[in-house]
């Protein structure tokens, strides 16, 4: 039996006599039985086989051809740079969504709830977003959060798990509608917290409400 | 019999990764699509073995090539660009499962610290093998899907591909030898 014939019928998942004895001789077979031996479990594990649906490709190209026109970044920002992009981005954004509200509407692209944490036990409720080409449209609809305190608001986060941009701030969560110049697909974390008017752009770290999962 | 010309494979995908790499880091969308077409189905697979849930996984496709289109600019095309891709798909699916896992786990600090689940153990080894198979022939891939995904034997596969029950066998033969020169390497991560 040759090598190549021995590591195909162990990568089959066959266990031969013939196999058996060209291994007890051969050195390479022996140490590549392991990896051929994974290799069948791989193969033979029905979930290895499962495929991403056919539209996801369009998707995908969907979310970057807006920002084609240029080469991506070769630099990292620093995350508070980006809370300064996005603050900016929000401002444009509610510039932008004064002129484009009524015109635009039907049904949101996403919908995320969003419930309470300790800060906020009783706040529950829902984001939807539209995506847009310049950013994401949000409309927040919260219930048993009570207006931020004097000297505080309330502000929205979007996160990719490294750095955070707000979506910017609002004082009473009853139909709040908000802009962000980032997409939710890359930026798929979100969080409620309670800032205090202290010019400090970054996340105090009062988190009111969290994205329910499942 | 002559050996499979494995290697002459690998070197004609590796010279198209070449081109395919440089388009991509100059921020090329086309570049993206057709790195997405060669590698989606090995993300696929190393997000889904690992957390179990298929649409989970599909965020996890979509956010591996998102972040890796915003890093092509850092990209050095001179390397090989599978394993970095397989980084980022493997980092998205970490931070999906602990993202899944904040509410079970309320305490932050006990989020995360939390241990991965064995699903994540052998994702490389899932890499490796998926990215093997896309690299083979059509007509042997098929016949490996045949007789694996959908559990059929010889004759019945030999019936759904319309081919003789001959040629069946031996084209799984020559997919499984081919296959396994492929994986070769790997014995190098096993041993």
């Amino acid at each position: 039996m040759r090598c190549d014939d021995y590591r195909a019928g162990v990568l089959a998942g066959e266990d031969t006599a013939e196999m058996r004895a060209h291994v007890d001789g051969c050195s390479p077979c022996t140490s590549l039985t392991a990896a051929l031996k994974t290799g069948h479990a791989q193969l033979a594990d029905p979930s290895f086989w499962e495929e991403p649906s056919p539209e996801l490709e369009q998707q995908v190209m969907r979310l970057v051809k807006p920002v084609s026109k240029s080469p991506p970044d070769a630099t990292r920002r620093s995350p508070r740079r980006l809370v300064a992009a996005g603050l900016i981005g929000a401002a444009a954004g509610l510039l932008t969504f004064a002129v484009v509200t009524g015109l635009t509407g039907g049904s949101p692209d996403w919908t995320v709830a969003m419930s309470g944490t300790e800060l906020a036990p009783a706040a529950s409720g829902d984001i939807q977003g539209w995506t847009e080409q310049s950013g994401t449209r949000l409309h927040l609809d919260i219930e048993g959060l009570d207006p931020a305190p004097d000297g505080f608001v309330y502000e929205l986060w979007m996160s990719d798990g490294a750095a955070i941009v707000s979506a910017g701030t609002f004082h009473d969560a009853t139909a709040v509608e908000l802009w962000a110049g980032v997409s939710r697909a890359t930026f798929p974390n979100m969080a409620i917290s309670l800032e205090p008017l202290d010019g400090d752009t970054t996340p105090s770290g009062q988190v009111v409400l969290r994205i329910v999962d499942g | 019999m002559h050996a499979l010309p494995v290697m002459s494979q690998w070197e004609r995908r590796e010279r198209m990764d070449d081109k395919v790499t440089k388009r991509f880091t100059a921020g090329d969308p086309e570049a993206l699509r057709e790195l997405y077409q060669d590698f989606s189905r090995p993300v696929f697979t190393v997000a889904f073995r690992s957390l179990h849930d298929r649409g989970l996984a599909e965020e996890a496709v979509q956010q591996t090539f998102l972040q890796a289109w915003r890093a092509a600019g850092r990209f050095d095309a001179d390397r090989e660009i599978g394993p970095w891709l397989y980084t980022i798909a493997r980092r998205v699916a970490v931070d999906l499962y602990r993202r899944e896992r904040r509410h079970q786990v309320p305490d932050p600090i006990d989020r995360d610290i939390a241990v991965l689940p064995p699903s994540f153990e052998g994702a490389w080894a899932a890499w490796e093998v998926r990215t093997a198979l896309e690299a083979m022939p059509e007509e042997e891939r098929e016949v490996i899907r045949a007789t694996y995904f959908a559990g059929l034997t010889h004759e019945e596969a030999a019936d759904r591909l319309g081919i003789p029950i001959g040629t069946l066998k031996s084209r799984s033969h020559r997919a499984h030898r081919r296959l396994a020169g492929m994986l070769a390497h790997l014995e190098e991560a096993t041993a």
